[in-house]
């Protein structure tokens, strides 16, 4: 079993019907409630390239995120990499993954141990998962620094003393210390100030390049998705509403809530602005998801055969949707 | 609101200063420069430091600053009040008690006994207990449970009665009675340090390490434990005081250090008689635990402000 | 006469000899009916300011300002107690997070009704009625429900709405909005920031609206003023200072946006960070990090000028192409 070896015409990163469910105690004498934080969700990666998953608060995207690392065990459902299944993993084959997919988080203040010096906390993963000398594991941590612009001096520092931008390279040096293949960055810029927001989105695409990494671009904001995913992946209350081609999801959003989504995020150039109803309502519990499409009560186009049966992913214009009336909306 | 009006320097010459401090480079001061400079503005923490590092040059150097041996007696001069009272001899500085021995002499060396207690008992009880907390926190689940339903077992009884009881089983003396305060302090530290890790489990920084393939030991006393440990050290400060007063409890009692130790507690339960006759005696041993328990309370309270994010500007 | 007049107010905290500068001698006016947008990044001193505009600066901070006058009361210097009612009463305040600005021991009706009762008196049945009334206002659906309900049962958006409900509820001439929909999704924050506007517009009340988002205050907003490390940089009308900036921060800034680098493979960055307690330039506060910067911009501290219908404050406002005007390389005008 390797996921280093990259196989042709196997995609780098593959899921397979991701399901992740949650127990929730209701308090004393209640049978416990299931939340389905992320109910099949089917992707795949390929090296190099950039996948976002986009969504509001409460659609999955973070619990996907942790799938994907394997900070928790799906439910149900496959994750492959390299053609390789990812189940129970022994040391060596979780080291090697570890040295497959790292993560960058969404908070640059709380993802870096305030008691560790930059040196300590880049030189971690290296420690645990590579066998090197004290002197080439500070070596390769400089090489790393030196790769996302910081500066060599920082090596003995502290995190507090550093800004949300230089924190944020920190976090994004320790991801890549392992040369991952695959990176799962859950809203890395969306802590960040709009000038060190473009600092560090620059940084991630030079680094792309640079080291043929892949992204799973986990954001809500649509406008740094356009600008750095080639796929985009709308998630809607834990299952995917619609997957495409940037481009051509933001030229013509084919699902209404991806429309509603494009059209409420406020834009600078009047030009670009949508004149749309803003979506009604709120995202309904997940405890108790509403029947038929998740969405039907803040869908403008709803009818009652949203209300009673699921719309289920399919195909329409080279892209996947899951909506009934997607022909006639369309 | 209220000092708008007082302040008193034009703009101009305020926007000169300002330009005049810019220009000088200045670092952000390191944690423990910020913390130390927090601790300094309250008076109260300060004033406890200069106190206990006074107290602990005594302890360090009782045998060359006490005038006196401490269990020495001379039959010349017993119960002799203060060198300030009618009556005193001039060599007993604070008096003598009742079988002869030089009051002052005995508070210095007892210092040293009491400064002993107190370290060597939080020592104890602090690795104990985190140890403890840690494990219940990071594992939770059932070992938690067992681990926090034992604490509260423990604070539900009288932490001096517990002690006692534990110091008949093991016999009184001076080490038992330490281990004893040991044993009762320790549901402080486990709830303390199983709070901490609690709330540090959720950061990021731990998932990221977890991620970096950090097993459970390392998770715990590498990357958790540091975060967790200003508390600690305000708990164990405050704990010093407790644990002099217990042990000066269990002393009066006859359970703790035994005669003729010059421990405080001890010299306060060999006074008891004269209280009506030699104030001397009593006083000066009870106005030492007095002291000192404040001063480590004090210094306790600072190093909390000093620590706690929460209370910077 | 403007409804809110802030001339020249500064804010410092920290020691009197080393003072830090959180707000540095800001002027600005807010009109009855009007929407005023301030814009910052973090640290720039846009929520101080309304702080400060509020009473709410605490001890270590100092509040300096020329005049401060609300309706043609002098704020600064009346009671604190006359002061606390004006504020209480006509100004009213939308903070962050919703969740913490809700006392979660009590319900929403019992937090509304006490707003009601401190300023507006009244019987526990009108005041029972001004609640149901205010939640109708701002779009709670089923509010007779929600008049019992506890801030932990209500999502986010929700919150934000009984929060504004708060706000409004003794009808304020002056709403300070401070990032009122950051914690929210986009969704939502599209439904709450209409929901203002709206409230805005019936009531001919002035909005404050403080916010990091750009492109949200360009939607929203009569009048911009852009803030950088405490200081004004640039202020003037919604339409126009985004479309044709004048300081050279404000055009960074709108190039930093993913939005206007489409089809670009790298977005223009501002190199540096913003200037914190220990590293402020003794120049033009963005002299390290302008590309415009020479010689006089790093020694010499701008003022706030007049410059084509908008307060720049510049040495070289930029001119219509967006380049910097009246500079000749490393001299000193």
């Amino acid at each position: 079993m390797s996921f280093l070896d990259t196989k042709p015409g196997v995609p780098l990163l593959e899921s397979d019907d991701l399901v992740r469910h949650y127990e929730v105690s209701r308090g004393l004498g209640k049978p416990s409630a299931m939340v389905k934080a992320l109910d099949g969700v089917s992707f795949t990666l390929e090296a190099k390239k950039t996948l976002a998953v986009v969504g509001e608060s409460g659609c999955g995207k973070s619990t996907l995120g942790r799938q994907l690392t394997l900070i928790e065990k799906p439910s149900a459902g496959g994750l492959k990499i390299n053609g390789e299944a990812v189940g129970d993993l022994s040391d060596k084959e979780a080291k090697l993954f570890r040295r497959t997919v790292q993560m960058i988080f969404q908070n640059p203040y709380g993802s870096l141990n305030p008691r560790k010096k930059v040196g300590q906390i880049l030189g971690e993963p290296v420690l645990l998962n590579m066998d090197l000398g004290r002197k080439e594991r500070e070596e390769r941590v400089r090489e790393t620094m030196a790769k996302v612009g910081l500066r060599p001096e920082f090596y003995g520092r502290y995190p507090h003393m550093f800004s949300g931008g230089q924190r944020q390279r920190i976090a994004i040096a320790r991801a890549l210390i392992l040369e991952p293949k695959v990176i799962v960055a859950d809203e890395p810029v969306s802590a960040l100030d709009v000038s060190v927001q473009a600092q560090v989105l620059n940084l991630m695409m030079d680094l792309q390049e640079e080291m043929n990494v892949a992204y799973v671009f986990i954001s809500h904001d649509l406008s740094v998705v356009r600008h750095i995913a080639d796929d985009i992946m709308v998630m809607y209350l834990g299952r995917v509403a619609e997957k495409g081609p940037t481009e051509e999801i933001f030229a013509k959003p084919l699902h209404p809530y991806t429309r509603a989504l494009l059209a409420s995020a406020p834009k600078i150039d009047p030009a670009h602005r949508v004149k749309a109803e803003p979506l009604k309502g709120e995202l309904p519990s997940p405890i108790n998801p509403p029947s038929g499409c998740a969405f039907h009560k803040r869908c403008p186009f709803a009818t009652d055969h949203c209300a009673q049966v699921r719309p289920e992913l399919r195909m329409y214009e080279g892209r996947e949707v899951a909506c009934h009336r997607v022909e006639e909306i369309a | 609101m209220t000092n708008q009006n007082t302040q008193s320097t034009t703009p101009e010459t305020a926007a000169a200063e300002v330009v005049a401090v810019e220009d000088q480079k200045i670092n952000p001061p390191s944690p423990f420069m910020e913390t130390w400079n927090y601790f300094r503005k309250n008076r109260g923490a300060y004033v406890g430091l200069i106190v206990i590092c006074f107290i602990l040059f005594m302890a360090a150097f009782a045998q060359w600053i006490a005038p006196f041996d401490p269990i020495a007696q001379d039959r010349t001069a017993f119960l002799k009040p203060p060198i300030w009272m009618e009556g005193a001899d001039p060599r007993y500085i604070l008096g003598t008690d009742a079988v002869g021995r030089d009051i002052l002499s005995r508070l210095i060396h007892g210092a040293q006994l009491s400064v002993t207690i107190g370290v060597f008992v939080v020592i104890i009880s602090m690795i104990a207990g985190i140890v403890l907390g840690l494990v219940a926190g990071y594992f939770r689940g059932w070992i938690e449970v067992g681990i926090m339903r034992m604490m509260d077992t423990m604070l539900a009884l009288p932490s001096l009665i517990m002690a006692m009881a534990i110091v008949a089983i093991l016999g009184p003396g001076l080490e038992n009675a330490m281990l004893a305060i040991a044993i009762v302090q320790l549901p402080h530290y486990v709830r303390l340090s199983r709070a901490s890790v609690v709330s540090e489990l959720n950061k990021e920084y731990v998932i990221a390490s977890q991620i970096a393939g950090a097993g459970h030991i390392r998770q715990m006393f590498v990357n958790i434990l540091p975060n967790c440990m200003a508390p600690l050290i305000v708990q164990g400060t405050l704990g010093i005081s407790s644990a002099i007063l217990d042990a000066a409890a269990l002393g009066f009692l006859g359970l703790g250090a035994q005669p003729p130790l010059p421990e405080w507690g001890t010299m306060l339960a060999e006074a008891r008689e004269f209280v009506g006759s030699a104030w001397w005696v009593i006083t000066f041993p009870g106005l030492c635990i007095l002291v000192t328990v404040l001063a480590f309370n004090l210094m306790g309270d600072g190093l909390r402000d000093a620590l706690d994010p929460k209370m910077k500007r | 006469m403007a409804l809110l007049e802030v001339k020249n107010l500064t804010v410092e905290f920290g020691s009197e000899d080393r003072p830090f500068r959180a707000v540095d001698n800001v002027s600005y006016s807010v009109d009855r009916g009007e929407v005023l947008g301030i814009v910052g990044e973090s640290g720039s001193g846009k929520s101080v300011s309304s702080l400060a505009v509020m009473g709410l600066i605490d001890f270590p901070g100092r509040v300096t300002a020329d005049s401060l006058t609300f309706d043609g009361q002098d704020l600064l210097t009346m009671s604190p107690g006359k002061r606390r009612a004006i504020t209480g009463k006509d100004i009213g305040m939308i903070f962050q997070d919703p969740m913490s600005a809700l006392n979660p021991c009590f319900t929403v009706e019992a937090q509304i009704m006490e707003a009601l009762k401190v300023h507006e008196g009244g019987s526990k049945k009108e005041r029972r009625e001004r609640t149901l009334d205010l939640l109708n206002q701002v779009g709670i659906p089923d509010p007779k429900s929600r008049m019992t309900a506890y801030p932990h049962q209500l999502s986010g958006g929700m919150s934000q709405r009984i929060v504004i409900a708060m706000a409004i509820a003794c009808n304020p001439r002056l709403l300070i909005a401070d990032e009122p929909t950051t914690a929210l999704d986009v969704t939502i924050q599209a439904q709450i920031i209409d929901l203002l506007l709206k409230l805005q517009d019936d009531s001919d009340m002035a909005l404050i609206l403080i916010t990091h988002d750009l492109a949200l205050v360009s939607e929203a907003a009569d009048r911009i003023q852009v803030m950088y490390a405490g200081q004004l940089f640039e202020s003037g009308p919604a339409d126009s200072i985004f479309a044709a900036p004048r300081h050279p921060y404000t055009q960074a800034l709108l190039e930093a946006l993913p939005e206007r680098s489409e089809g670009h493979d790298r977005l223009r960055t501002i190199p540096g960070v913003v200037p914190g307690q220990y590293d402020r330039p003794a120049g033009c506060l963005l002299a390290p990090r302008c590309r415009y910067a020479n010689d006089r911009c790093v020694v010499e501290r701008p003022d706030v000028g007049a410059y084509n219908g908008r307060d720049v404050r510049c040495f070289y406002p930029l001119d219509d192409h967006g380049q910097p005007t009246g500079q000749t390389t490393g001299e000193t005008v």
